[in-house]
């Protein structure tokens, strides 16, 4: 593929998004919920495809179509029970949005700070999401890199790549915050589901129709239509990568943040269904893209390669193959961009907030505009790392911040819970799941993110037993979260 | 929590350790699009179909 055509696709898509950000801006906006929530005005539309873009990222069409390649229908598995774990939202969207609503959090553990009554809860909370969240931005700028290098045969460089992806998110988060994201979001999902799914149309057509490509399947790869398949797949992989990814909707800030910001209970709705029909064709194209790139070069040795081999195939139309790149290219951007700013947000908010003396609205925003593109660089100093598959550290990030699901789930529904339960189930999870992805080690065959998740609630629970619970806090939030429901979700 | 919520949190349970136990027990030797693969797109439209029941009386 001309490297020509694809600077020419660059540089069509940074237009048209930079125009798409600068729309989007709405006066100068000086308070926190202003430039990181959209003042809690979002609208069901573009919540939903900003929730999807933000979820989905390089991971989808690269690292999926490259568990799809490697093991087979297991990698289907895996994605359908993450978005089965959406349906938390459902449960646990009301909550969060009330509780913003009401005592104005930014900040998701803003919120757990305030509930535990304890600013260290909100300060450990957010220092994990930084520790956990960036190699997962790492992770997506190292997927652009993949891309672009595989696709143009190395004539554009991973380096150049991951560079390109750094610069635009930072500048889609700095243009005017929340509302620059959501609206590139927007453009982008777009992009990356018609491009996708018009991609896995022409490929499936072109290997002779559903029942053809079904059939060769069968006929050749039989392993890669059973779990466990060749093997990758084994009860224990699959539990071990699905346990942290079911939680995801709330463990992650970046996603959960997100509750905060609809305008009504009908525009949560609205985010929670769109989200549910992107990510229902997506997952499927996703998989489906491993699935072809099987049959038609079934020798690669890193899986990896699956979507940018397919791309550049005889079934792919060059330009097609290019507007299918630059989508995955926005997959990652409009995840990083999500990232840096819920970073920021927490950096700004709960731990320089809470750290230091009288920090107003002002300063704290101020504070958040600087460490952008401090994370951002960070993340692009392990996206050089050059980490082997995608898809197994993204699990790694998430099961870290799968630590944190006792507490979050305490918030609403255990009075009992503890400050000190927090922090030490934060705490010791964490280290937990880091001392284990470290030393590679798979006690039972089981996952950081399985025992992470275990050992964070025994402790939540048996910590908080043995030390004094904020009661009056938690019968006012509780009590006021319990009465609102029944009058603005119920009939 | 409202018994109502109670019940369709109990059904997403289930649905997801259906999607667990099922591929690896009964669907293991299906060497078919029609075995684990359909099973989990049933999975996905079922869980849709739920949540927009569960969300129906959010209004604005």
């Amino acid at each position: 593929m001309s490297n020509h055509l694809i600077w020419w696709g660059f540089g069509i898509y940074t237009a048209l998004s930079l125009y798409v950000a600068y729309l989007s801006r709405s006066g100068k906006e000086l308070t926190m919920s202003g430039y990181f929530l959209g003042n809690r005005k979002m609208n069901g539309f573009v919540s939903a495809l900003s929730y999807s873009a933000t979820t989905y990222s390089a991971f989808m069409m690269v690292g999926l179509s490259g568990l799809t390649y490697k093991g087979g229908v297991g990698a289907l598995g895996f994605e359908m029970i993450y978005f089965a774990g959406v349906s938390l939202v459902a449960f646990f969207g009301p909550r969060f949005w009330l509780a913003g609503k009401k005592y104005g959090y930014v900040t998701p553990s803003e919120m757990l700070g305030d509930r535990y009554d304890n600013k260290l809860v909100a300060v450990v909370i957010s220092l994990s999401s930084c520790i956990f969240l960036i190699p997962y931005s790492a992770v997506q700028l190292a997927g652009v890199g993949y891309l672009v290098e595989g696709m143009t045969n190395g004539g554009i460089s991973f380096t150049t790549g991951v560079i390109i992806a750094t610069i635009l998110a930072i500048v889609f988060s700095f243009i005017a915050g929340i509302r620059s994201v959501m609206w590139t979001d927007s453009l982008q999902a777009l992009l990356m589901i018609i491009a996708s799914t018009t991609v896995v149309i022409l490929v499936i057509q072109g290997l002779g129709g559903f029942g053809e490509f079904f059939a060769n399947l069968e006929k050749d790869h039989p392993e890669s239509l059973t779990v466990p398949g060749n093997g990758f797949w084994s009860l224990a992989t699959f539990i071990s990568m699905t346990v942290p990814w079911v939680f995801f909707s709330l463990s992650n800030p970046q996603v959960s943040q997100r509750l905060f910001m609809p305008s009504s209970p009908k525009s949560l709705r609205g985010m929670l269904m769109g989200f549910l029909a992107f990510g229902f064709i997506y997952t499927l194209v996703s998989v489906l893209w491993g699935f072809s790139a099987l049959s038609i070069f079934p020798g690669l040795d890193n899986p990896d390669m699956a979507t940018p081999s397919l791309l550049a195939s005889k079934f792919v139309p060059p330009v097609l193959g290019i507007i299918v790149m630059v989508a995955i290219i926005a997959a990652a951007i409009s995840t990083i961009d999500s990232i840096l700013l819920t970073l920021a947000s927490l950096f700004a908010r709960d731990v320089y907030g809470n750290l230091k003396q009288n920090v107003d609205e002002k300063r704290q925003l101020a504070i958040g505009k600087i460490i952008m593109p401090i994370i951002a660089i960070l993340a692009f100093i392990f996206a050089k790392m050059q980490l082997n598959l995608i898809g197994v550290l993204s699990v790694a990030s998430s099961a870290g911040l799968t630590v944190a699901i006792p507490a979050i789930i305490g918030v609403f529904f255990w009075k009992k819970g503890t400050a000190a339960g927090v922090i030490s189930s934060v705490i010791v999870g964490g280290l937990l799941v880091l001392i284990l992805e470290f030393t590679k080690s798979k006690p039972l065959n089981l996952g950081s993110g399985v025992w992470g998740l275990l050992i964070s609630t025994i402790l939540f629970i048996g910590i908080s037993l043995i030390t004094k619970a904020p009661t009056r806090k938690a019968e006012d939030f509780m009590g006021y979260i319990k009465k609102e429901i029944k009058t603005q979700f119920t009939k | 929590m409202e018994k109502k919520e109670s019940f369709w949190i109990i059904l997403c349970g289930l649905l997801i350790l259906l999607a667990y136990i099922i591929p690896y027990t009964v669907l293991t030797d299906v060497v078919k699009w029609y075995g684990s693969f359909l099973l989990w797109l049933l999975l996905g439209l079922v869980i849709i179909v739920v949540n927009f029941v569960i969300t129906k009386d959010w209004r604005s």
